[in-house]
Order: structure tokens, then sequence, then C-alpha cells
């Protein structure tokens, strides 16, 4: 063959391979890269929701939001929400998985309700959840009246409604968790847990060095993936307690506050950018733990 | 025969022209087959509850008289605000008229969204029979300026709807008799207020003294707040500037905030969070005697409950009476074209007419604005609720309309907020309250 023939048929491959590829890249361009850009671009303006008027102020909008306590409250309330809405995610799904994990009758059925409250809309389900939740005709304190048990005010109290929401949510995606760590579980050889039988292992030596090692890092990307889920958390938050509740504001509802109702698209835009440094670290610290797991357990 | 690189190619700028073709503008509204003119129509855009039908019913006699056809769009209350300032973002409107809350008016001036009226309104109707509180209020930026960014559509302000059976029961009565040594009555003031709404607070009974607005997530706990504050000698700014410090933080307003802290006690479960649909539901259910609440939800109650119940105005302290303003008025977007906004001004023109308030004021919580129909004996006589709501007309005050209004109201639902569950001591959040509007104030230059 000829190297010309060589060199046109190479040439076409990677024309080919552009034409594949290109389509994609145009879309993450123009949704992607230049939405980023853009709103980079407005957090240093005064630009607002509406009129035209929209001018440079340099870092005035990132001066407010680092000395905003509105911004530090919201970060606060957010990194608890995570910490702790993940956290227990995380426990009663790998408890759960670990219940479902052996072959019993109905497991299927058991399954298949189990997983429910993370397939349905977050926003109806805090629709319902405020109406379960409702101090005065809710279900929950209805019930709780009937068997003359207190009947506390679960999303009007200053000092449950936070914790109302971090229960709604750990309601709706314990299942994701468990999930995630039911294949983890599958997937784990059956000869290991021979051998450790073999070597009469303790049941608790056995979760440590075999159960817990070989599941970690599918749910660490649990984990990641919930974490960077629950940082947004807004439907929730918008359904049962509004944006504007100093006890409950999360950082994306204190975004829609500024952006939609103060009409403020540049100071929100500055919040935006510093929110995504925020979960680009996380993610990053994140990914590389669970890298290294990775090739701990390779090793 | 074609490469598959073309092939690849070739469906590559097919896609991208799908693409490019649903991403287009719609195409412009094209005459009708035979050269025929398109019809006329003007489209409102309202939130959605009963006075929006009744408006759609009034447009639909405006369509008999002049052959323009009125669609009257309703909007969730709850997303109201963020479409139509979102829809103030796109080079034309979706709507023709918003009927808009009286609090974005300031907005609606100065980022020239609203059409100015001022030349042109006096040339439809007299100025002189717009009630002066709704024409400040909900028509005129800045405030009695004279500038008109709107016309009035409803006019609404907090009124008291009560249970006029329990208050009339001898039982009841002598009861009350006996614990507070007076009869029971419509509470003329808010201490009496209060002494009724603790009489009938029985939680074991499932009967409650009082519901009253006190929602975070739009402006419920501002709007009920406000008629104690003003009749407690509180103020949002002073009467004749937008200063703050001083004026709101006083003792006139801790003392109002204080009481409404008791009041919201005297209520169903959960009562320090209540939007004004849950006021209702809470009277609508029969368990509560008193609520505050719009004019505009009690032609609903006295519809289901006849004369089991009564209205009133709010009540007063040491002599001074205000009510919260509610209302909207009609004004006319800027982002259409000049051909919708004579249709706009038409409809508008039509609309003032005192024939036109005659029958508005007979729709489903259509209240006028019109100064010579609030004084008639007729329309006083013609429903309980509507001597009170003439009265609250005359009594009514509105929060702040500036254009960074919706900032003031963020922190003042925030600060009362926490005043009101106890998060924060009173003076301290009003102090940071006055602080924080001072800053959003001179920010926008407006101190």
């Amino acid at each position: 063959m000829s190297t010309t023939a060589t060199a046109t048929r190479q040439r076409g491959g990677s024309a080919i391979a552009w034409a594949l590829v290109g389509p994609t890249l145009l879309l993450l361009i123009a949704f992607n890269v230049f939405p980023l850009l853009y709103n980079v671009a407005l957090s240093f303006t005064n630009r607002e929701l509406v009129g035209d008027e929209s001018r440079w102020v340099g870092t005035a909008n990132y001066t407010r939001v680092f000395g905003d306590p509105l911004f530090a409250g919201a970060l606060r309330r957010t990194a608890l929400f995570v910490l702790c809405a993940v956290g227990a995610e995380l426990l009663l799904g790998f408890a759960l998985a670990l219940a479902l994990v052996r072959d019993f009758r109905l497991k299927r059925t058991v399954l298949a309700v189990v997983l429910v409250p993370m397939m349905l809309s977050p926003a109806v389900m805090g629709l319902y959840w405020a109406l379960i939740l409702n101090g005065n005709y809710g279900v929950l304190n209805q019930i709780l009246g009937a068997v003359d048990l207190p009947q506390p005010q679960w999303l009007t109290d200053r000092d449950l409604k936070f914790w109302s929401i971090v229960v709604i949510d750990v309601w709706m995606w314990t299942p994701f968790m468990a999930l995630i760590a039911l294949a983890g579980l599958s997937a784990i050889p059956p000869h290991l847990y021979e051998a450790a039988e073999i070597d009469r292992a303790s049941r608790w030596r056995v979760f440590a060095r075999i159960t817990l090692p070989m599941t970690a890092p599918l749910l660490g990307l649990a984990v990641l993936l919930r974490a960077t889920d629950a940082l947004k958390q807004f439907d929730i938050v918008m359904a049962t307690a509004g944006p504007n509740d100093a006890a409950t504001q999360t950082l994306s509802t204190l975004m829609y506050q500024v952006v939609f109702r103060d009409g403020k698209i540049g100071l929100g835009s500055a919040f935006a950018c510093v929110v995504l440094v925020v979960v680009i670290a996380l993610a990053t610290v994140f990914t590389r733990y669970l890298d290294h797991l990775r090739r701990a357990r390779e090793a | 025969m074609r490469s598959p690189l073309s092939r690849i190619l070739s469906l590559v700028v097919a896609t991208a022209a799908v693409l490019l073709g649903a991403c287009s503008k719609d195409p412009a509204p094209s005459s009708a087959p035979g050269g025929a003119t398109t019809p006329q129509s003007i489209t409102l855009w309202w939130f959605q509850w009963a006075p929006a039908d009744g408006l759609q019913e009034l447009g639909r006699e405006f369509q008999k008289e002049t052959g323009i056809e009125v669609k009257v769009e309703q909007i969730p209350l709850g997303s109201y605000q963020e479409k139509v300032f979102l829809e103030f973002g796109a080079p034309r409107t979706r709507f023709d008229i918003v009927i808009g809350d009286s609090q974005w008016i300031g907005r609606g001036a100065t980022k020239k969204l609203y059409l100015d009226l001022t030349e042109w309104l006096p040339t439809v109707v007299d100025l002189k029979t717009i009630h002066p509180r709704a024409a400040k209020y909900l028509c005129e930026y800045p405030e009695g300026s004279g500038k008109w960014f709107a016309a009035p559509c409803e006019t609404d302000a907090v009124g008291l709807a009560y249970r006029k059976d329990w208050f009339d029961d001898p039982a009841e009565k002598a009861a009350f008799q006996q614990r507070f040594g007076r009869p029971l009555a419509v509470p003329q003031t808010w201490e009496e207020f209060k002494d009724v709404a603790t009489f009938f607070q029985r939680p074991d009974a499932k009967r409650y003294g009082c519901s009253l607005p006190s929602d975070r997530s739009y402006d419920g706990l501002t709007m009920g707040v406000q008629n104690l504050l003003w009749a407690f000698g509180g103020r949002w700014h002073a009467e004749t500037s937008n200063k703050v410090k001083g004026e709101l933080d006083t003792p006139g307003s801790v003392a109002a905030i204080e009481f409404y802290k008791q009041l919201v006690k005297l209520g169903p479960n959960g009562a320090e969070r209540m939007d004004y649909g849950q006021v209702l539901e809470s009277f609508t259910n029969g368990s509560t005697a008193m609520i505050l609440n719009y004019f505009a939800f009690f032609p609903g109650i006295h519809a289901q409950f006849g004369d089991k119940v009564g209205f009133a105005v709010v009540p007063a302290h040491e002599g001074k009476r205000v009510a919260s303003l509610g209302g909207q008025g009609l004004s006319i977007s800027t982002h259409i074209p000049p051909a919708q906004q004579e249709l706009s001004k038409k409809f508008i023109a039509w609309f003032l007419q005192r024939k036109v308030q005659e029958q508005w004021i007979t729709k489903p919580a259509g209240f006028t604005a019109n100064s010579d129909i609030l004084k008639s004996p007729e329309f006083r006589a013609k429903a309980p609720y509507n001597g009170p709501f003439a009265e609250s007309v005359d009594s009514m005050q509105d929060f702040w309309n500036v254009p960074v209004f919706n900032e003031l109201l963020t922190v003042t639902q925030r600060y009362v907020g926490m005043a009101v569950d106890g998060e924060m001591p009173t003076e301290e959040a009003l102090r940071q309250l006055a602080e924080e509007k001072e800053r959003i104030l001179k920010e926008a230059g407006l101190l």
C-alpha cells in the first residue's frame, strides 16, 4: 500500500472521529463550558434579573459573599446537612443491604418496595412530607395525638425543622445507598467467605477484613454521588420551609433567593462560583481517596 | 455511492439543522387565509385565585363590546413573582398587562418595565374617583408623586373574620363576662383581641383562638405583623425619608412584635407559620374563632358559613388602627408592540368605568378602588364584609414599594421571624434589621 493511501485513510479516520465527537463537544461547550464562563464573567458585574444595566464591579460581589453572615450560615448548614444526611444514609443503607443480601421469600418484592422512595420526585415528596409533618393537621401528629403523645411542630419548631428535612432526605435516599451496597456485597466472591470459615474467623473479623474492604470502593462512589447531590439540596427545603428560613436555608435556596427573588444576578453568580469551587474541591479530595482505596485493594 | 464519512456529515448537518430550527424564534403571526385580519386579543397575567375568574368574566363582556379578546392567565401564587420578572427579561413578554403586587411598582417603574400612564390615565378616568390610598400605594411611584404606572384592579386590605355564632352563644357570653368582666364582643383593640383569642383557645376541644398570617416563604409574616407595628407606634421607615435606624428599632415596634408573639400561640398547632391559605383553612374547617386575612378571601367564607360569621376592621391600639394593604394594579408591559399597548389601554379605560366597576364588585372578591362606590350605602349593604372593607381602605398602608423591596422583604421576614420564633431577642432583631435595611437602601442609592 502506498504512503499516500495510508495518509488519506488516516485523514479520513481522523475526520470520522471528529465528526463523531464534534456534536458532543459542541453541546458540551454550548451547555457546560459557555454557561460556566459566562457565570464567572457575570459574577464581576452588578447585573440584575431585569433591566439592561450591567457594570463591572470588580471583586465586590466576592467581598460581599465572604462577608455575608447568610452565606456563612448557609454553608455551615449545608455542610451539616451533607454530613448528617449522607452519614445516616450510608449506615442505614449498608445495614439494609446486609439484610437484603441473603436469599429469602419475597426478596424481590421487598427490594422493589424499599426502592420506591428514591424513584419519586423530591419536589413532590417534599410537598407530601410537608402535609405529613404539618403540626396542625399532619397525619403524623394526628397519630401521635391519638395515642396521647406530644405533637411536636416538626416544620416550625426552630430546633426541629432542620432535622425534619434531614429525616426526609434520609428516607428518600437510603434505598440508593442500599442498592449500591447490595451490588458491592453481591460481587464479593463466595470463596473468600468459605476460606474465612475454614480459618474460623469471627463474624466481626469477616465483616472488617472482607465485607467492608470489598464494598468500600462502591460505597465510596455512592457517598460521593450522594454528597454532591446533597450539597445542592433544594427541593425538600423549598417544599417544606421555603427559601428564606434562617434555620433551614441551604446554599441552593440562598442562591434562589438572591437570584430569583432579589433579582441580583451578579451577586448570585458569585455565590455560584464559590459553591462550585467548594464542590470541586470536595469531589477531588473524595475521588483521590477512592483512587487510594482502589490501589490498596489491587495491591 | 456515498462514502460513510459523507453520510455521517450529512446526518450531523441534518441534526444541526433540526436543532437550530427547533431553537429558532416562533414565527411571526401571519394573517389569516384570504387576507382576513387576525382577531385582536390581549393577555393578562394574574395569580391563581377567585378574582381572576371574575376578571375573565368581565373580559368576555369587553370582547362583546369591542371584539378584542381578553385572556386572563392564572399563575400559581408561589411562583408568580419569579415568572413575571423572568418574563420581563425577554424582549417580548407573553402578557400585555400584568396585575402586579403593589410592592412591585418601584421595580416596574424604575426598570422601565411598566408603561408610564401619567399622561394618558387622566384622559380616561377622573383620578379623583380613585381612592387616594389605592392611588398612592397601588398605582403611583414614588408614592404620592402623581406618576402613574398602574391603574387599580383589585383593592384589598387585611380585615377580621370571626365566628358570629360563637360570639352570640349565650353560654359563651356568660362565661366570657364572668372571666373578663365585660361582654363578649367583636374586639376593637388588640388587647381585646388577645382576650377573646385566649378565651376561645381550647386545644383539647380542637377549638382555637385565632390565626394570623405568619408564613416565612414570601410575605405572610410581614403582612400580619405590620397591622400591629403601625398601631403600636412603630414604622418601617421615617415619614418623609427612607431612614430606618431610629424609626424601626423603637419601643413601639418591639411592643408590637412581642404582642404578635403572644397572639400566634393562641392558634392551632403550627400557627407560627401559616400562609394565607392555611389561615383561611383554619377558619373554614370550623376550628378557629377569629382570623386576620385579606378581604378577598372573605366572600368564600361568607358563602360557606352564611350568617354564622361576621367581618370587621382590624383592631386598634390606643386609638390607632392601620390595615395592611393588599391588592394589585393593572400595568402595561413596555416589552410589547405599541399596537398591543393601545389595546391594553382600551381594556383599562373600559375597566375603570363606573358601570364596569359596579359589575366588578359583584364578582367573587372583586373589590374596587372607586371612592364613590366605596362610599355608597348600596355597596356597604350588598355584603356583610363590604362595610368593614370600605372602612379599612381609609386606613390601609403598605410595606416598602421601592425597587429593592424584595431584599427588604427578605431581611424583614428573616429578622422578624427570628424574633417571633424566639431565636433572637426582639430588640436585637430589630436593630440588626434596621442596619441591614439601611445597607440595602444605601447600595440601591435610596438613602
